[in-house]
């Protein structure tokens, strides 16, 4: 097994070699002899290391300065710092401990102790890596286990009506994307995170009271009589009251509150004019809202018994016609917004898994944010392999062999953009290839910040990096361009804050042949590099270029 | 022959100490024989020399430190309330100190030498 690494901070030699003397045997240990150089070590290696030993008076920047710095940057996550201290003022130690620091070595150095006190820092730290992996599984799991029995429930609803199982999934996605465009639009709801994730979970559950509805009637081909349709209006009215006569804490459960609500009031209508209680406007709880929005516009989007699907254009246009009844103007505001995204997210759910598969490995990626933990282990096998073969693993965004086997022949691509860094090489030659990678692992994320989730992102070469839209508006797509330009020219690294960075950005759109599309937007990029940090742009089809 | 207990006792430290707390006679001989090439004292004195006080106190905190390491008991007292002198700003009262600490150091110097070369010898 490798040896744990150690580093000695300390401007005197004797002090640092007497501390290499005790602990070289067990350890594998590096010196630095001030503040300046462990901050410059550690801003580029510290992962490589596990535990920092840290004088506290030394020339340049101090013990104190350093502990400000690693706390600042929250380094000591996943670092341990023991400090040095030279005479026991108590006033020390304890402002070491205020600013982070784990523990401290006294001097004279006994080498029993050192010993001891670093060894038993190096357990603690591992043992809290093991539990947070344990809990990190556990969340998973419990999550994966919550989901797959709401959608084993409110399946079953579908499959009595013989519906694929895909509405559900539509419903839920819908209720998701509109909840994130409310609360970027107003704050008149207090809506946290994990009440969008709420609400979307127990949106999934609104026609369970469809169980309880005949199947002649439910399943009836035809136009429904009067009568019939007042049976299945009952149905929203009986899934609020089949929760509301669960056990009492289960019916106090957030998740439990919140999908009987959606279940009765998905079908009231914001001008009062819904059932089964005719509730107005804001009278309708928010949940209820999105939800019988999401609901009409899969309905009308999807294939039924008694009707064929319309298109997405269709369906929007009905829905903003008032023709599937009134709703709340700002939630059709958010409806118009998300349009797009709509249109491509609900494809993908039911046609391209795959191409699914690796967004939820991005997804993933910023969820393990959460934890200090290694990234992929929740990760299924196959998600694991598809990681390996299509996701770069420098930048995180696809890689090339994800661009030649997905994107080479397919025909239906809107626009393609190709992006190149400047002057990288001379990033490269001034200051390392540590700092090079720095900077593209900075470019992908802010490029990856910029689109959509359904947009992809290829590190095509490299400093090039390549992006491939399926649609997208010509004037957003102008706009789009110009965003991701001017984000990376005001990208900062705090590392190195001297370096600036820009790139050239070369945009083709209109309908092609995606590797006709990609010459052309190649052909615009090495235009914009001519003067650097500039965007150039080509239109195939006519009308566009009046926009 | 003079061993490094003797020595330590010749010098003023406790051999006892050090030995309990870095556990070979091997380490603590090849400490006592880096406090020679040490250029901490020089430093001392060229910053004093200077009226650098700043420099002094971080000078004779480091020496201070290795003899707190090395168990030289006497240099250590006269270093600790020297650097204790200079953090008060009290710079008259250090310099005074200078003679007193020169001689703990050469005093440590040359007993050292005496008996690395009577080892080699």
């Amino acid at each position: 097994m490798n040896k744990q690494k150690i580093l000695i901070v300390d401007d005197s030699e004797m002090n640092r070699s007497l501390l290499i003397e005790i602990l070289e045997d067990q350890y594998d240990v590096t010196e630095v002899n001030n503040g300046i150089e462990a901050i410059t070590l550690l801003s580029r290696h510290r992962s490589e290391f596990s535990l920092l030993l840290l004088d506290i008076m030394m020339p340049e920047m101090d013990g104190f300065e350093v502990l400000t710095y690693i706390n600042k940057y929250h380094w000591n996550d996943g670092l341990a710092v023991i400090m040095i201290s030279a005479d026991d003022s108590p006033e020390n130690i304890k402002r070491a401990y205020d600013l982070g620091a784990f523990d401290y070595i006294s001097r004279p150095f006994d080498a029993t102790i050192v010993h001891r006190r670093i060894s038993n820092t190096m357990f603690l730290y591992a043992r809290q890596r093991y539990l947070e992996k344990i809990i990190t599984e556990q969340f998973y799991e419990q999550e994966k286990n919550n989901k797959l029995m709401i959608s084993v429930l409110s399946h079953i609803v579908e499959f009595r009506n013989g519906e694929s199982g895909l509405h559900v999934i539509h419903v839920n996605t819908i209720t998701e994307l509109l909840l994130k465009c409310l609360v970027r639009r107003t704050d008149r709801y207090t809506l946290s995170k994990a009440d969008i994730t709420l609400i979307s979970n127990a949106s999934s559950l609104h026609d369970i009271g469809k169980i309880s509805i005949a199947d002649t009637i439910l399943n009836k081909p035809g136009r429904l009589t009067p009568e019939e349709f007042e049976v299945i209006k009952t149905h929203s009215a009986i899934g609020s009251e089949i929760l509301l006569e669960l056990p009492l804490e289960q019916k106090e459960s957030p998740l439990v509150k919140v999908a009987a609500e959606i279940c009765r009031w998905h079908h009231e209508r914001y001008d009062g004019k819904g059932y089964p209680d005719g509730l107005k406007g804001e009278e309708i709880p928010i949940s209820a809202q999105v939800v019988a929005l999401a609901d009409v516009y899969d309905a009308l989007t999807s294939k039924r018994c008694y009707k064929d699907a319309y298109s997405h254009e269709e369906a929007l246009k009905m829905i903003l016609e008032g023709k599937c009844g009134a709703f709340n103007p700002i939630l059709l505001e958010c409806l118009q917004e998300i349009a797009d995204t709509l249109e491509t997210e609900l494809k993908n759910t039911s046609s391209e898994q795959e191409t699914k598969n690796i967004q939820d490995i991005r997804n993933k990626i910023d969820y393990d944010r959460l934890f200090s933990y290694e990234k992929y282990t929740s990760l299924s096998r196959k998600q694991r392999n598809l990681q390996l073969l299509y996701v770069d693993s420098l930048t995180n965004v696809h890689n090339r062999r994800y661009y030649d086997e997905h994107f080479q022949d397919i025909e239906d691509i809107e626009a393609i953009v190709v992006i190149d860094v400047d002057n990288f090489k001379h990033i490269n030659d001034s200051y390392g290839h540590d700092v090079g990678d720095i900077v593209l692992q900075r470019v992908a994320k802010a490029i990856l910040s910029c689109v959509r989730k359904t947009d992809a992102v290829i590190r095509y070469g490299g400093d090039e990096f390549v992006i491939v839209f399926h649609t997208i508006p010509a004037d957003v797509f102008k706009k789009k361009l110009e965003i991701i330009r001017s984000c990376i020219d005001m990208l900062v690294i705090e590392e190195y804050p001297k370096i600036h960075v820009s790139v050239s950005v070369g945009g083709a759109y209109g309908m092609g042949k995606i590797k006709e599309l990609f010459k052309v937007a190649d052909s615009a990029m090495y235009e914009a590099k001519t003067v650097k940090n500039k965007v150039a742009m080509r239109f195939l089809i006519e009308e566009a270029n009046n926009i | 022959m003079m061993d490094l207990k003797d020595c330590y006792t010749k010098f003023g430290g406790d051999y006892d100490e050090v030995l309990g707390r870095l556990q070979r006679e091997r380490i603590v001989e090849k400490f006592v024989y880096k406090f020679l090439d040490d250029k901490s004292f020089e430093l001392l004195e060229t910053s004093i020399k200077n009226e650098d006080y700043g420099e002094a106190l971080r000078a004779v905190h480091t020496i201070k430190g290795i003899c707190q390491n090395l168990s030289f008991t006497k240099l250590y007292e006269i270093s600790n309330l020297m650097t204790k002198t200079l953090k008060e700003n009290d710079y008259q009262k250090a310099v005074d100190m200078m003679p007193q600490l020169t001689d703990d150091y050469y005093k440590i110097i040359h007993t050292v030498q005496e008996y690395k070369q009577s080892k080699e010898g």
